[in-house]
């Protein structure tokens, strides 16, 4: 049977094509196994921790937002945002949290915003630290 | 010899010259294939969210979002400009700002409200020429302009949509289709024309793959939209970047081409013109010599 294959791509350039035994998402509401033969499926993304096994070596990124779409074993990551999990700056990280939480939120809007912010910062730290 | 040496000094600068638009030209080789790269890139995420929204629309969705909607009534629009920071690219800049000094004036005829929007010093100064002042302008765009950049720009313009403060929002750019054809176009984005739902297709593959929707469909659809919306503006910057640099390249290499036909013109006049001068030196030299023998 065919191995999975899990393709990232971001506006910008493709970040990885490579073949998966495993992959783990992160969707908006928590994270999703998908292994070979996977139902075919449309997702929305959360932001956080993605990670690919392949052969015994797990791949990590963080990946901010976007869809995932699995057809046929292949996985497709359409994302803003993907960084590897080693090249995640823990300390801007911690910086823009400490910005969020001092930022003024007097309107839903900006609130919104701040949540927003707070929780991608968080989610960054969560896989940086995972790491070290 | 003066006339001589006079030539000898032009056909000296023009090398000099020649020398520069060589550089120049490798310089944009060198970024257009940069540009290329990232452009190419972008389209494969387009083509994936594309193929996103056929299977969304396969799966019996209809598509309806706000930013699909064209409004009854446009009150304001913004018209974005993209030139380039630099000249020396042929008629790059000025067929884009042509196109959008007329879809200028066809908006402000129309619409009560027109916001002019430029990127580029080039741009910039042309409408100030035109005493035309620019509502906002950049010039942070360069020949690499990234997502992150892009993405503030088309936030903004996607909340202002939303909060009913825009109606409408045009861009003049130049399209890039092949490495031989580039051309200034003006398309409107918002609303946003469709997206590209393949109608054909759909009749004949629909129902084959049943997808799970997580959360929901419609949830997909909403995030899907204000997406392609983003990557388009974000192509149009691409585009404009890769035209700019083939435009630059074109027109270096037809500088250097023009400056070697010069020299090779110039240094036959010369060589013609010191062989003269010589041929009557020689003249003098010997109408001289006869004189003294005589």
């Amino acid at each position: 049977m065919a191995e999975l294959k899990c393709i990232v791509v971001t506006p910008e350039r493709t970040v990885c094509e490579e073949p998966a035994d495993f992959v783990a998402l992160t969707l908006f509401d928590g994270e999703i196994g998908i292994a070979r033969a996977h139902t075919p499926l449309i997702g929305r993304l959360g932001c956080g921790e993605m990670r690919i096994q392949c052969g015994g070596r797990t791949t990590r990124y963080y990946v901010e937002g976007g869809f995932a779409e699995v057809l046929g074993n292949v996985v497709t990551v359409l994302t803003n945002r993907a960084v590897s999990a080693e090249k995640l700056d823990e300390a801007a990280a911690r910086e823009q949290l400490a910005t969020a939480r001092t930022q003024m939120a007097n309107t839903p809007e900006l609130m919104a915003a701040r949540d927003r912010a707070i929780e991608l910062s968080r989610a960054q730290l969560r896989v940086a630290k995972r790491i070290s | 010899m003066a006339k001589a040496r006079a030539l000898d000094k032009r056909r000296k600068s023009i090398r000099s010259i020649r020398k520069i638009t060589r550089t120049m030209e490798l310089i944009s080789t060198a970024r257009f294939k940069r540009a290329m790269d990232r452009a190419s890139a972008a389209t494969a995420y387009t083509e994936r969210i594309t193929a996103l929204v056929r299977d969304l629309v396969r799966s019996g969705l209809e598509v309806r979002h706000p930013l699909l909607q064209p409004r009854a009534e446009v009150q304001k629009a913004v018209l974005l400009v993209l030139s380039a920071n630099r000249g020396l690219c042929a008629g790059y800049n000025s067929s884009v700002l042509r196109l959008a000094n007329i879809r200028r004036k066809e908006l402000t005829a129309t619409v009560p409200e027109v916001q002019l929007e430029v990127s580029g010093k080039r741009g910039i100064s042309a409408f100030r020429f035109r005493k035309i002042m620019p509502d906002e302008t950049f010039t942070h765009f360069e020949d690499r302009p990234s997502f992150e950049e892009v993405d503030v720009l088309a936030s903004r313009y996607l909340s202002a949509f939303e909060a009913g403060d825009l109606d409408r929002l045009d861009v003049a750019y130049t399209k890039f289709e092949s490495l031989s054809r580039q051309h200034a176009v003006v398309e409107t984005l918002l609303p946003l024309g469709g997206l590209e739902s393949g109608g054909e297709e759909h009749a004949e593959e629909a129902g084959r793959t049943q997808y799970d929707f997580l959360p929901s469909a419609e949830s997909i659809l909403d995030e899907v939209v204000p997406t392609s919306f983003k990557v388009k503006l974000f192509k149009c910057f691409l585009d404009g970047a890769v035209s700019e640099q083939i435009a630059r390249m074109m027109a270096m290499k037809a500088a250097t081409e023009n400056a070697d036909s010069m020299v090779s013109h110039l240094s036959m006049i010369y060589n013609r013109a010191r062989q003269g001068q010589i041929t009557s030196e020689l003249l003098e030299v010997i109408s001289g010599a006869e004189a003294l023998n005589e």
